[in-house]
């Protein structure tokens, strides 16, 4: 079927458009004006014509995310389902989250925590969020084997290999450290970590691992950069991590989880912390190769769930609802910890401050993506929320005058005048996630991109315009219309095309088969463990 | 194919129109057991969110043990593989911990990884019986007293010279601590204070609870049931929302109390049924079928046997594939999530027409 999107403002930073005009669309894909009638006609008059949102750190799926739920029952609230899908309005559920993320606009949506020992599971429940293509990134740094073999001094070729065996069995979309042998050393007695600290037992750093994974990911030719967890996450001074870090990568490609968490220049008496918003933003502008999202902060109750049970243990005493869990994994494991970001709160409101800043600061949006590293920072139920106060200084003054002082007086929000365009917003949303991801055919509206589309209706009150899409298209097809959820279709889980080299995978399957008594073969993802087809091929790069 | 009604043999469609008969008629059906694979498991929710039914679970004695302390205090918790090869400490509370698999790999092996690595495993029984070289700590009173106690002498509330001391004290001078409990055995307050002992441990060395629950599928439901409603196991969905409520959507208390009128027993891994099964009109889904085991019985295949299905794995502590062994079913044994399917299609066209 020929349709064509007609009359829009069609807002393509990629291809420097923004201006009114139509997006042709055939067979799923995006194509040249074909000189042909269409067989639909959808009228955008008065709308903005995005790309679909690309989601690239959102914990959507897996053991951390389930235990949150089991944890804190009443986090989210249920409604009465609609037609069509008896859990859409489960509060928190997995078709919950992919039916609001949908009427968002986002087509796409990758959880970066995807642990290889409980791939299967991760797989799974990712596989029954409905209407997004999904991915996971793999998670390596902590594990023995890895630990193992960098002991051994056996080089990097091994490693490849063994990165290249968990990629493949895991079938992830790239691959993550998260404070590289942080929750090794928290198992032998460690309470904090930097760089250069020697892992117990094994005489490594997190400079070592982390380095190793980064060669290892640039050999194999994975489109996503290493996505990175630093050390030292939400501790005065971790800004000094971030840049460690980044010094640590030596022009190799980087990406950083969550910066705003480390945007955090400690005060003189040590004890505080002041934004190091510009000192982040500056070192992005300084390094094409690295890239960031940001973690923003929102107000209001969340649960923390992460990988980095090193940071989860330490910070339990700060639950709030004073209960928590963590899980000391077969390598990492996971830390779930509630906590409130108090409205007003003189810490969460420099928190806000800055990861505003850091966007607001930012000279290149493609490279310092909108997250709040959900549900870490809040949920992602808030983007329209912060893409309004990104594009409204009026909107951003009303907010900062309710907030505490110190807003003022630790970072330098108040003072910029900046507003982003809506092409920033779909660098900031689409085209960045999508490069950042290597996902060719998604994050534009050129020809041969895929027909993942979303119109808004034009609207000065941004939270309203980005929270209830007009239409969104997947693959073409109109899955949400007036901000409802109209065809229920399944996504399909991306994942790289990766080979594992065979005396790796012999190696590691007797590794494990001591280790835990089953070998290799209980640890993949096969395609016969899904009820429908879910796998979708994503090549690595040339 | 193996399928009766009302005890006479019958064909899959015969038993299919009875089960959806059934079903159809029912105003408040439970759904329960689902001790099967991912895709019955996931089947079965489905089927239920469509008809109202409410869910509920073979082991949800444990699992809500587990699940209710975990939700009021939280947890620090392990894996089989890291206790196996880290832990220089292990105390087992109550005596159900010592039947399990796992149990022999502690036993048979020294740590090899971390900081322990090397050094011997020292085995406490708290409630049950040490074997030989282990340290058995007496609890006359009972396991929870003897838990109490013991977490007083950890935290300096008590000093004596009892067997319990001295446990504490081995416990505190050990590097990596692992406590195996069985949720069933020791119920909510005792994983509780199993939870509080370990977390209160953890302010002098590290240690974790490890819990061990056998015999069946609860541990896959419970994520399962976590994704899909964004609850635990134990929902209903008769307000056409997903209300969570371990005490109401006890299938045999809704039995017992005559809130149930139909019940849709999964079974595909065997397992026994129930008593109250025979009390309302029932569907049971078995992978090793009896004729008497409710009004409709309908055999299906064994997950992991039969046919390749996602099952819990005990050793992993993960959800793993586990593929048809040998030949796979016989052609006419349906998997459990097949029949569930076509109930939800038979009943679904059933209300169409009603319409």
């Amino acid at each position: 079927m020929l349709s064509v999107i007609r009359g829009g403002r069609v807002v393509d930073p990629t291809a420097s458009r923004d201006a009114v005009g139509d997006v042709w669309i055939e067979d799923g894909h995006v194509i040249e004006a074909p000189g042909r009638e269409p067989d639909r006609v959808i009228d955008a008059a008065g709308c903005v014509v995005m790309a679909g949102g690309v989601e690239v750190h959102s914990h959507i799926a897996g053991g951390n995310v389930i235990t949150s739920r089991l944890l804190l029952p009443e986090l989210y609230v249920s409604e009465a389902a609609p037609e069509g899908h008896p859990f859409a309005h489960a509060g928190g559920a997995a078709a919950w989250i992919g039916a609001t993320y949908a009427r968002m606009g986002y087509t796409t949506a990758v959880e970066p925590a995807m642990p290889p020992t409980h791939a299967l599971g991760t797989q799974l429940e990712l596989a029954d969020i409905p209407l997004l293509d999904r991915g996971a990134l793999t998670v390596m740094g902590n594990d023995d084997h890895l630990l193992q073999l960098l002991r051994d001094g056996e080089g990097a070729n091994a490693v490849r290999d063994l990165v290249a065996l968990n990629i493949a069995t895991s079938r992830g979309l790239g691959v993550k450290c998260i404070n590289a042998g942080g929750a090794s050393a928290f198992k032998d007695g460690a309470l904090k970590l930097a760089l250069d600290d020697e892992i117990p037992c094994y005489g490594l750093s997190t400079r070592t691992i982390m380095g190793a994974l980064l060669d290892a990911v640039e050999a194999l030719k994975v489109p996503h950069p290493l996505h990175v967890h630093c050390n030292n996450l939400g501790l005065p001074g971790a800004d000094d991590s971030f840049m460690a870090t980044l010094d640590a990568a030596e022009g190799r490609r980087i990406h950083f989880a969550h910066a705003q968490f480390y945007a955090y220049g400690a005060t003189d008496d040590g004890k505080g912390f002041r934004s190091a918003a510009e000192r982040i933003a500056r070192a992005i502008g300084d390094n094409p190769q690295a890239t960031l999202d940001i973690g923003q902060v929102v107000f209001g109750q969340t649960v923390t769930v992460s990988l980095d049970i090193l940071r989860q243990f330490a910070g339990r005493k700060g639950a709030n609802p004073k209960k928590w869990v963590v899980n000391a994994g077969d390598a990492e494991g996971g830390g779930v910890v509630p906590f409130l970001y108090r409205p007003k709160g003189p810490t969460s409101s420099l928190q806000w401050a800055i990861g505003l800043e850091i966007m607001l600061l930012s000279p290149d949006p493609e490279r310092t993506i909108l997250t709040t590293d959900h549900p870490n920072g809040g949920p992602f139920t808030q983007y329209p929320r912060i893409i309004h106060l990104l594009m409204d200084k009026g909107e951003r003054e009303r907010e900062i005058a309710a907030l505490p002082g110190v807003v003022g007086e630790r970072s330098g929000l108040p003072g910029i005048d900046r507003e982003y365009s809506l092409s920033e917003i779909a660098q900031l949303t689409r085209s960045g996630p999508a490069k950042l991801l290597g996902l060719a055919d998604k994050g534009h509206l050129r020809p041969g991109a895929r027909a993942d589309v979303a119109v808004y209706r034009d609207d000065s009150n941004r939270t309203a315009m980005f929270t209830a899409a007009k239409l969104v298209l997947k693959d073409g097809v109109p899955i949400v219309e007036d901000g409802e959820v109209v065809e229920w279709r399944s996504g399909r889980t991306l994942s790289l095309v990766m080979d594992a080299d065979k005396a790796m995978a012999k190696r590691t399957d007797s590794y494990l088969t001591d280790r835990f008594g089953t070998g290799l073969d209980s640890f993949t993802v096969p395609d016969e463990a899904f009820d429908a087809p879910t796998f979708e091929a994503v090549p690595c790069r040339v | 194919m193996p399928a009766w009604v009302k005890g006479a043999a019958a064909d899959m469609d015969t038993a299919l129109s009875a089960a959806v008969e059934l079903l159809g008629a029912a105003r408040t059906p439970v759904i329960a057991g689902l001790n099967a694979d991912v895709s019955a498991i996931r089947a079965a929710y489905d089927l239920a969110g469509r008809v109202g039914a409410s869910v509920d679970t073979l082991g949800a004695a444990g699992t809500y043990a587990e699940l209710g302390a975990l939700s009021r205090v939280g947890a620090m918790t392990s894996t089989p593989a890291e206790v196996v090869g880290r832990a220089d400490a292990v105390l087992v509370v109550g005596s159900a911990p010592w039947n399990a698999a796992l149990s022999a790999r502690i036993l048979d092996a020294r740590p090899s990884r971390g900081r322990a690595a090397g050094s011997d495993r020292a085995l406490l029984a708290l409630g049950g019986s040490a074997p030989q070289g282990g340290t058995t700590i007496p609890a006359e009173n009972g396991i929870l007293p003897a838990l109490a106690l013991l977490r007083a002498h950890l935290r300096g509330h008590l000093a004596d010279d009892s067997p319990i001391a001295g446990a504490a004290e081995r416990l505190s001078g050990s590097l990596y601590v692992a406590v195996l409990y069985d949720p069933a055995e020791i119920g909510e307050f005792g994983v509780e204070t199993v939870q509080g002992l370990v977390v209160d441990l953890n302010d002098r060395t590290r240690a974790f609870a490890l819990p061990v629950q056998g015999g069946n599928q609860d541990r896959a439901v419970v994520p399962v049931a976590a994704w899909t409603t964004g609850q635990a196991p134990r929902v209903g969905f008769g307000r056409r929302v997903p209300e969570h409520d371990p005490w109401r959507f006890d299938a045999a208390r809704q039995v017992a109390a005559g809130e149930a009128d139909a019940a849709l027993w999964i079974a595909s891994v065997p397992a026994p049924a129930p008593d109250w099964l025979g009390r309302v009109p029932s569907i049971a889904l078995m992978g090793d079928a009896a004729a008497d085991a409710a009004e409709v019985v309908i055999g299906v295949g064994v997950p992991g046997r039969d046919h390749g299905g996602v099952l819990w794995n005990d050793t992993r502590a993960a959800l793993t594939y586990w593929p048809a062994q040998g030949a796979g079913a016989p052609a006419d044994l349906p998997s459990a999530a097949a029949v569930i399917g076509q109930l939800a299609q038979r009943l679904a066209g059933r209300s169409e027409t009603a319409c």
